[in-house]
Formats: structure tokens, C-alpha cells, sequence
């Protein structure tokens, strides 16, 4: 599903490179925690595969699509495949839950009704559809995240970016979204989870893939 | 179709009900800007029109020594009228020429009391093809009617007209300048507003982007806001415009180029209202792509 070869970032010139001769593949179907301390090159790494930046040396191929060599108007086509979250949940304070999970639907042109019955179906996945008309900021953090997820999956996408979900979130929500993501890996959705919260990879332990300074020094499965 | 364009105007006006000070800043720059141009193009084409009316009376007048004879005058008229440049010849004889006198004395004609026909010449007026009513053209023919003695005095001056086209040019070269810099002025304006406006909603642009919108798709609403701010600020431009017209401009026209009643002088035509308006959108459609270009980057 996702295959790097010999993928390196510099952000300027003559900079530390942020990445450097990344290989590895992960699989369709995949559960994969991307960690390593501050500055490491986890979102970096994230932000090539939803083509935020673009390498400075090597490929990636996304789902057999040589995403590298791709020209810019390409790139809604594979973020529609691709759902992303954030650590800041990135919702629209001045929108209902249901028009931020309609957002992505709307952007790619759906009919109404399906987008009503989907949005519905996804905050239903994460157990909000009892707030479809709620905003955001009278959501507790926790919820804001499961709505931002909601947001992700609502367009079934095939690979799912997580940049430090949990990051700011205690442990008891940092395990229901967990579960939310685990969910989505069980319906088939490669889920790319960049983390450095050791509880959590020893409470559901998956592959682990870790950075530091840039390099991969540790690709595990359990 | 249909439901990806109501789609589209609900993106729109959730734009303007968001900002809605910025929203009106940009229609009321526009407005302002697009005022004052029409203000000082009406200025501008009324003169204009005044002074290609004048020129239309361009005529030569031939002023004769003596009443001639039915006969003679009947030769000098073929022989006028024969010439390329001449479009018709009149005569006006010495009754004729005191009646007009009078009446152009209104009131004042018992002045003329006890005067006989004797005291004002006999003339011929001759009007010329429109492509001949020119001050060349009206030399040549002057240059051939002196041949004949009997023609004692020419009256085809219309000096004063000329060095008028002359400051009317300067008038003209003037209203573009100005138009060009008001234009300019507002584009500028115009474009930082809606900078603002796309500044103010940034995190729905990055959203988009990352939802997987194209960039048409995140431009069209923008474009269109811009666009309909443009036409509203041209619609109050027009209005404003005429409110100047009818309250102020009309009677300051009349008394600058000293008309009789206002009906010679006009508003703009509709072609010239259309124009106006699609300036105004054109304004609002450039001011949205200089901004959007900075915004909007996959
Ligand atoms: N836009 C940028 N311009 C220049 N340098 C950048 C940029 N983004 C990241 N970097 C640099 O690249 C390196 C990797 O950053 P990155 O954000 O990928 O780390 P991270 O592993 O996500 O760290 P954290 O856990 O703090 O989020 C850092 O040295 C950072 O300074
Ligand atoms: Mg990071």
C-alpha cells in the first residue's frame, strides 16, 4: 500500500535533512506506529504521504501510484483516499458536527442524502450522533478528536494518517480513540499512527516504526 | 447541476454573512471609485456631444455686395452647388436677413425701429458634406467662391471651435488618467479586502485543501463573491451617479456650456451603464485572482 525508497526531506538547502534514506514498506491492512522523540521527522514523513511536501531524493508509491512523480493536480484525487488527523482536531469552530463531517463529502461533490446518511453512519462509528448540531467548542477535547475522526473516515479512505491524536488528551480518551482507529484498521483501512506515547504502543502493541534524527532505527511487529 | 450551483451561491453567501464589514468595504470601494469615473465621464461626454453638435453648423457664409438678379443668382447657386464639398446653398435676402435679426433681438428689437432692409447684407449660407465640415475644406471652397468679385465677405471662422476640440482633448486625456489611477486605487483596495477575508477564513481553505478540493473548487466561491461585490458596488455607483446628475450636475452643465433646458444634456446610455457595471465586476474578478493566488497553493 505504502512504499518508500530512499526517501529524504530537506526543508532548506544546506539544513540537517529532516529524512533521510527512509526504506520500508507497509502492508494493505496495515497498523503501523511511526515514533521517535521531538523533531524526529514523524509529521514530516506524514505530510509526504498526503503530499503536504514533497521529497527531496527518492519515491514513494501510495496504493501502486508513484505519488512523487504525480503533478499537483493529482493531489485532491489521492487526499480523498486519504484520511488525515491532527492533533488540534482542525474543525470549523463556526460549523454544526454534521457539516464538519459533511465537509469532505461536499468537497468531492456528493449527492445530499447520501451525505446525510453517511455523516450520520460516521458520528454514529464514534457515538456522537446524538450531537449532530452541536459546535465544536461545546465538545470536551475527546470529542472533538472523535468528530475530527468521523471527519477522516466518513469518505472510507484507504489509508488513515494520525499525527499525534492523542497528544493532548488524557488516557482514558486516549484509549477510546485508540479504539476508534482499531476499529477503522478492522474494516480494512491502513492506519499510519505517529506517536510518542510509549503506554500506548505497550497497551496495543503493533509495528512500530522508529525515527531519530531523520533515520529509521527500529521497524518491529510484535 | 442544480445542486452543485445552489451549493455553490450557499458557499457564497455563508462567505458574506461571515464578514460582512469586509464585505461591504470591498462593494463600497468599488462604489466610491466607480462614482466618481462616471461622474467626470459624464462631464466629459457632454462637452463632447455639445462640441460635435457645434461642429455639425459649420457653414460657410457668403456675403454679397447687392441683391442680384434672379438670374445671376440662380448661376452662382448651380455653379456652388456643382462643387464636391457643398451639400446645399440658401440664400437669405436682405428682408429675410433684418426678420432674423429682429427676432434674435427678441425685446430689444425696437432698436431697429426706422431701419430699412437696406442696413444688413444679403448672404448665401452654404452647408457642406458632413465629411467636408472642416476648416481645410472650408478654406477651398472659400478659395474658389472669392474668384468672384460680387462675394464681398467670408464667415467661416470657427476658430473658437477648434482651439475648443483642443482643450475638449485635454479634457479627455485628463478623464483616462484619472480613470485609470481610480481604477487602480480601488483594484488595490479591493484585493486587500478580500486578502482579509480569505485571512479570516484560512483554516476552512487548509481544510479543504486537505479534504482533497481542487483548487477551482476552493476559487469559485471567492471569485464569485468578488464578482457579485463588484456588481453591487457598480449598481450603487450607477444609482449614485444619477442621484449627482439629476440634484447637480445637470443644471451645473447647462450653465457652464450656457444651453437652453436641460434636454441636451444626457445621462449615460445603456451601453455605457452596461460598461460601468462590467467594469465593476471586472474590478471585483481581479481583486479575488491577485489574492487568491497567494492563498490558495496545493
Ligand atoms: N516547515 C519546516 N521548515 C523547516 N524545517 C522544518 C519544517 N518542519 C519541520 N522542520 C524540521 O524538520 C525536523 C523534523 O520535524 P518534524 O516536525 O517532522 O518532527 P516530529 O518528529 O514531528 O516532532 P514532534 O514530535 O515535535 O512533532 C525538525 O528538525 C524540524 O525543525
Ligand atoms: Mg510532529
Amino acid at each position: 500500500m505504502i512504499h518508500l525508497y530512499n526517501v529524504c526531506k530537506n526543508y532548506q538547502k544546506d539544513a540537517a535533512s529532516a529524512l533521510h534514506n527512509l526504506n520500508f514498506k507497509i502492508a494493505k491492512g496495515d497498523f503501523v506506529y511511526i515514533t521517535g522523540p521531538s523533531g524526529a521527522g514523524k509529521s514530516t514523513l506524514l505530510k509526504l504521504l498526503y503530499c503536504a511536501e514533497k521529497p527531496s531524493r527518492g519515491q514513494i508509491l501510495v496504493n501502486g501510484k508513484n505519488i512523487t512523480r504525480m503533478g499537483s493536480s493529482h493531489i485532491p484525487q489521492l487526499r480523498r483516499h486519504t484520511g488525515i488527523v491532527f492533533q488540534d482536531f482542525k474543525l470549523l469552530d463556526n460549523r454544526t458536527l454534521f457539516e464538519n463531517v459533511a465537509f469532505p463529502l461536499e468537497v468531492q461533490g456528493k449527492k445530499r442524502f447520501e451525505i446525510s446518511n453517511k455523516v450520520y453512519q460516521a458520528l454514529k462509528h464514534v457515538g456522537l450522533h446524538g450531537k449532530l448540531q452541536k459546535y465544536p467548542l461545546q465538545l470536551s477535547g475527546g470529542e472533538q478528536q472523535r468528530v475530527a475522526i468521523a471527519r477522516a473516515l466518513v469518505v472510507d479512505p484507504l489509508i488513515l494518517l494520525a499525527d499525534e491524536p492523542t497528544g493532548n488528551l488524557d488516557l482514558e480518551v486516549t484509549l477510546e480513540i485508540i479504539e476508534l482507529f482499531k476499529k477503522a484498521n478492522a474494516r480494512g483501512t491502513t492506519v499510519l499512527l505517529a506517536t510518542h506515547d510509549q503506554e500506548m504502543i505497550r497497551r496495543f502493541p503493533r509495528r512500530v516504526i522508529a525515527l531519530e534524527n531523520g533515520q529509521l532505527v527500529n521497524d518491529s511487529a510484535p | 447541476m442544480l445542486d452543485q450551483l445552489i451549493y455553490l451561491f450557499r458557499r457564497v453567501f455563508r462567505n458574506i454573512r461571515q464578514s460582512p464589514v469586509l464585505c461591504s468595504a470591498a462593494v463600497g470601494t468599488v462604489a466610491v471609485a466607480l462614482t466618481i469615473l462616471a461622474f467626470f465621464s459624464l462631464i466629459v461626454i457632454n462637452i463632447q456631444s455639445l462640441a460635435a453638435h457645434w461642429s455639425e453648423e459649420i457653414q460657410i457664409v457668403a456675403y454679397l455686395e447687392r441683391e442680384p438678379s434672379p438670374a445671376r443668382l440662380k448661376q452662382w447657386r448651380d455653379g456652388i452647388e456643382a462643387m464636391p464639398e457643398v451639400a446645399a446653398v440658401r440664400y437669405v435676402n436682405q428682408q429675410e436677413a433684418l426678420r432674423r435679426f429682429k427676432s434674435r433681438l427678441g425685446s430689444d428689437s425696437d432698436l431697429l425701429e426706422g431701419f430699412g432692409a437696406e442696413i444688413l447684407p444679403a448672404s448665401l449660407e452654404i452647408s457642406l458634406r458632413e465629411q467636408y465640415r472642416n476648416r481645410e475644406s472650408a478654406e477651398t471652397v472659400v478659395g474658389r467662391l472669392r474668384q468672384n468679385p460680387e462675394l464681398a465677405e467670408f464667415n467661416y471662422g470657427q476658430d473658437w471651435l477648434e482651439r475648443f476640440e483642443a482643450f475638449l482633448e485635454l479634457l479627455r486625456f485628463g478623464a483616462v488618467v484619472l480613470g485609470f489611477f481610480l481604477l487602480f486605487a480601488a483594484l488595490f483596495i479591493v484585493a486587500n479586502t478580500i486578502k482579509l477575508t480569505l485571512y479570516a477564513r484560512r483554516d476552512e481553505l487548509e481544510i479543504m485543501a486537505l479534504v482533497g478540493a481542487t483548487p477551482w473548487f476552493i476559487k469559485v466561491p471567492f471569485l464569485l463573491e468578488g464578482a457579485l461585490q463588484g456588481a453591487l458596488g457598480a449598481f450603487l455607483a450607477l444609482g449614485g451617479s444619477l442621484a449627482l446628475f439629476q440634484f447637480f450636475l445637470r443644471q451645473g452643465l447647462v450653465a457652464l456650456l450656457s444651453v437652453t433646458g436641460g434636454d441636451q444634456i444626457v445621462f449615460l446610455d445603456w451601453q455605457q451603464q452596461l460598461l460601468l457595471i462590467g467594469t465593476g465586476i471586472l474590478l471585483g474578478l481581479v481583486g479575488s485572482v491577485l489574492s487568491l493566488r497567494k492563498f490558495v497553493r496545493i
